[in-house]
């Protein structure tokens, strides 16, 4: 959740600055992002997402492309490092799949460029058996197709080679549910031999192209295995394709809370009771825009002890008053209170009581889980619960960056617990050594409790998020890290 | 103190003594009495005790009760004496009688004097505000709050009252005695300010202060000429009960004890002599309080008891001086159990109830309102206070309704412990008619002087909201423990019924 201060702190604005400086070596910008986000210097979605993106833009840049399977293996071996540091940050994780696709979809094209002349019973097949095929017969269309007959495991369907192309790729591609795909620990990626990949389940094969705004249709553009990526020479430009690809996602991160304040007309009508919780840019963007057109009430609940400061300062008004070497652009936005917007704050204890008013709840999210959960700031549990109680709508607004392709086995790994003294002050130091505190910073948030999340893209429904989860991540970049694999 | 109390000014020591060396007596008595561990009568925020301090709300009763004529003289009275009081406090410069209060209370403790027979338990609830080391420290907390109150109760422009609440802010708490109708006894001007400030707090705590205090008032009472003690009396405890709902709304509790007073007093035979009247009615009072609340304290803290099991994680929202006494009275037993205390802002009463069960030995764990979802998957059983009992839901500390909701979801059962005094036949399905609005300026983070609130009047269409209580529906209560027994919340009016027929 990204506070009115997390959005843009020092700590980020001070490393991009030393990440773009030519001067700096690679790897030490590495061990610096590593350290920033060990000593939580770098925390919530949005910068941890930025800096990640800006971390492997100058990995890219510095990256002596001989192929494309080293230049994977390089973003992979790095976005590891990254999650070992801070594996609760899972938009840390999205970021580097989403590179990794880039890269793959960059190699493709490359790729597709060399190699003309598909028929269109190739393109179609290519999909599916990617994965196996290409690395027996990585140059080859014809070689591919023959493979593809002779595949023990796509036996059942090369049988039927009348069958109608689309139906059968739009079938083949549903299974790739990344929900499903994380469990699938098999499939490891890039470095695939092809005795593996032999063996290996037909369905984490399927190679997906990402569906990245501005990315070509998969048809179009089969994908390879991993290993004939690695046969391929690098075009020359494909270094500068693949950082156009990353300066995409930067924008993306950038405009994604504009987009989704863009959506706020089709939730919000007038004289509106809406509860809010945690003081979030997204939210206050997304209220803020609707604000212009309509009027309403917002109940603002303080979350205390983690929130409740930059709670504070939100409705009051003033951006959180750390200096900041740069003008950040939401130290011009106007509160909502200006914007004639009655806002009433109040303790998180009266929300139960309040609930029965409140038409709409409005949740930011730390990170959106593949099964439609989420993770939130600590007390958003009981305010989601308290509104599915009330049968009150629970709106989460998060941006595709923080979609994960992660399934919550285990949501205790998720959690963390933060500093005790949010919750028992010096002046009460006494009690320390009789009594137990917590003081957890995260929620899970069971995707039952949520009605609606509103990304970037567009409203969806929980139930529907596995499906932009798929198209944004590539199946054989789910699994990033064996330690995470099980979260 | 203003000069039109200054006929009263020369008696108030006096009787401030008499009112101080009962309550250290009466301290006393009951500590050996009910065989309390000495920790636990140190503890003074109870965290019950509802008020809604809808007065108007028990008039049409008191009507049936004691006479038309009685009520009509009463109203009368009271709307004039409203009038007058706000011109004063319009008028008047503000005098905290707290500080000079809390000064008197210990040095006057050490005194002897005449005593009322049989002074109740509950006493301890009074004083132990000022002398527990939980309450001393939120005191001057509050006190700071109390002078911010008359700068934020003068808006001028804007309306900071959110419009959902608006029947419930009525006229700001009184923070000064000034102003105080003449006829208020000083015992009573005293009481009202520790209640304002929450140095005697809780439902059954300040419902028994409120007994004794009118005990006080009924000592020292005598018939004008031409007057019937009933009928004068009863205009007389009027007044003192305006003066105390402009401190702080009253609780429920507060409601039934004075509706029951006053059946007493106008039960009075006009021909008795005042003295033996008096006496019987001091007396009826020390019963009244022993049944309601000291004995049945202990009966249910036994009761309860009984649900507590070995390995029992036991989950309490903020404090309630009877789910302590169960928790103690089950760790004196030997039961091996583990407590986790839920509390939250402002008031943070929880604290209190952490530390005095911690300093017992017990194994606590305390945790804020934003923890409930994780702390609910270890509790086996909720244990909640009550500030009124109705037979749709529990009217309690806000915030119980989460932790009760929590429970419900987690499969815990949730346990309500409940004095009979607190039930009520008035049945609410929000939390919006009945409540109490508590200064908004409690929300404000003290401690720290540049807290971003502190300038949240001078922000347009920017209001603070301190609820005092919420409702949870019945349907999250597994059961009530009162003294008659244990009950479904269905079977609340049953018990009235039992309470107040017999």
């Amino acid at each position: 959740m990204p506070s009115s201060a997390g959005v843009l702190t020092p700590a980020l604005t001070t490393f991009s600055r030393s990440v773009r400086n030519r001067g700096t070596p690679i790897e030490s910008s590495i061990e610096n992002l590593i350290s920033l986000l060990k000593r939580r210097q770098i925390r919530d979605s949005k910068p941890c997402a930025m800096a990640t993106a800006y971390l492997l833009r100058r990995v890219v840049e510095t990256f002596k492309i001989a192929d494309v399977s080293g230049l994977i293996e390089r973003v992979q071996q790095v976005g590891e490092r990254l999650l070992a540091a801070q594996p609760r940050e899972l938009a840390i994780g999205n970021i580097v799949r989403r590179v990794l696709g880039v890269i793959r979809e960059e190699a493709e094209e490359d790729r597709d460029g060399e190699t003309s002349g598909y028929s269109d019973a190739d393109t179609d097949s290519r999909p599916h058996s990617a994965g196996e095929n290409g690395s027996r017969l990585p140059e080859a269309p014809g070689a591919v197709s023959r493979a593809l007959l002779s595949s023990p495991l796509r036996r059942g369907a090369s049988d039927q080679p009348s069958l109608e192309p689309h139906e059968d790729g739009a079938f083949q591609r549903l299974p790739v549910l990344t929900a499903h795909a994380s469990y699938a620990s098999t499939n490891t990626g890039p470095v695939v031999t092809s005795m593996f990949s032999l063996l290996s389940h037909p369905r984490s094969n399927v190679a997906l192209p990402t569906a990245t705004p501005g990315s070509q249709s998969a048809e179009s553009h089969p994908p390879l295995s991993n290993t004939a990526l690695a046969n391929l020479t690098a075009a020359k430009d494909l270094r500068a394709e693949i950082v156009e690809g990353i300066q995409e996602i930067l924008e993306e991160l950038n405009q994604a809370d504009d987009q989704i304040a863009g959506y706020c007309l089709e939730h919000i009508h007038s004289n509106e009771v809406i509860l809010t919780h945690t003081s979030s840019i997204t939210v206050q963007k997304f209220l803020l825009k609707a604000a212009a057109k309509r009027k309403f009430t917002v109940i603002h609940a303080e979350t205390f002890p983690n929130h409740h400061e930059s709670t504070h300062a939100t409705v009051i008004g003033k951006a959180k008053g750390e200096s900041d070497d740069e003008l950040r652009p939401e130290s011009f936005q106007k509160s909502l209170t200006a914007a004639g917007i009655t806002v009433i704050l109040i303790p998180d204890s009266a929300v139960f009581a309040l609930m029965s008013r409140v038409n709409k709840v409005i949740l930011d999210t730390h990170i959106v889980l593949a099964n439609g959960g989420l993770v939130a700031a600590a007390g958003a549990k009981v305010v989601a619960k308290a509104a599915s109680m009330h049968r009150t709508p629970v709106i989460v607004l998060s941006g595709v960056y923080k979609l994960s392709p992660v399934y919550p086995f285990d949501i205790d790994s998720l959690m963390e617990n933060g500093d005790p003294a949010g919750v028992i002050g010096y002046g009460d130091g006494d009690m320390v050594n009789k009594v137990e505190f917590e003081n957890p910073l995260f929620d899970h948030i069971p995707p039952e409790l949520v009605d609606l999340y509103i990304t970037n893209l567009g409203g969806h429904a929980p139930t529907y998020l596995y499906r932009i989860i798929a198209d944004h991540y590539r199946a054989e970049d789910t699994e990033l890290d064996k330690l995470n694999a099980y979260q | 103190m203003a000069p039109s109390e200054s006929a009263q000014d020369d008696t108030m020591p006096s009787e401030k003594d008499r009112l101080d060396k009962k309550v250290t007596n009466g301290e006393q008595k009951v500590a050996s009495m009910a065989e309390h561990i000495p920790g636990t009568n140190g503890t003074g925020e109870a965290a019950k005790g509802s008020e809604q301090g809808q007065k108007l709300a028990d008039v049409p009763k008191e009507k049936e009760l004691s006479g038309k004529e009685k009520k009509e003289l009463a109203k009368a009275q009271k709307i004039a004496k409203r009038a007058a009081e706000k011109q004063k406090q319009q008028g008047q410069p503000a005098v905290d009688l707290v500080a000079g209060n809390k000064g008197e209370l210990p040095k006057d403790s050490g005194k002897k004097g005449p005593l009322g027979p049989a002074t109740p338990a509950k006493t301890q609830h009074k004083k132990t505000g000022s002398t527990s080391a939980g309450a001393q420290s939120s005191l001057p907390h509050r006190q700071a709050l109390s002078h911010a109150a008359p700068a934020a109760a003068e808006p001028g422009k804007e309306n900071k009252n959110v419009a959902l609440f608006d029947h419930l802010y009525g006229h700001p708490r009184r923070t000064t005695v000034a102003g105080a109708g003449k006829d208020v006894h000083p015992a009573v001007l005293a009481l009202g300010i520790q209640m304002r400030n929450y140095i005697v707090c809780g439902s059954s705590a300040r419902c028994v202060a409120m007994l004794l205090v009118f005990k006080r008032v009924i000592e020292s009472y005598t018939t004008p000429p031409r007057n019937s003690l009933p009928r004068h009396l009863t205009i007389l405890l009027s007044s003192q009960i305006d003066y105390l709902v402009s401190c702080r709304p009253i609780s429920i509790s507060m409601g039934n004890a004075i509706r029951w007073l006053k059946v007493e007093i106008s039960n009075v035979d006009v021909s008795t002599p005042e003295s033996q009247a008096k006496s019987d009615l001091c007396d009826l009072i020390d019963t009244y309080v022993r049944e309601k609340v000291t004995v049945a304290d202990q009966v249910i803290a036994n009761k309860a008891n009984d649900k507590i099991e070995d390995g029992d994680v036991i989950m309490t929202f903020a404090k309630s001086s009877i789910v302590q006494q169960t928790l103690v009275e089950a760790f004196r037993r030997g039961k091996r159990f583990r407590v986790i205390v839920v509390d939250s802002r402002p008031l943070l009463e929880g604290k209190n109830l952490a530390r005095a069960l911690a300093d017992l030995g017990l194994e606590v764990q305390y945790s804020l309102t934003h923890g409930i979802s994780h702390v609910i998957r270890d509790t086996t059983k909720v244990f909640l206070g009550a500030h009124a009992m109705m037979s749709t839901g529990l009217y309690s500390r806000v915030g119980t309704a989460l932790v009760a909701m929590s429970a419900k979801e987690a499969n815990v059962p949730v346990i309500v412990c409940c004095e009979s005094v607190k039930l009520t036949e008035r049945v609410a399905l929000d939390s919006f008619v009945h409540n109490e609005v508590a200064p908004a300026e409690e929300l404000i983070i003290q401690g720290k002087p540049s807290s971003p609130l502190s300038k949240w009047v001078d922000v347009p269409n920017l209001q603070l909201l301190n609820l005092m209580y919420d409702l949870t529906p019945a349907e999250y209560i597994n059961m009530v423990v009162t003294e008659y027994g244990i009950i479904p919340p269905s079977s609340v009016p049953v018990i009235i019924r039992l309470s107040t027929n017999t």
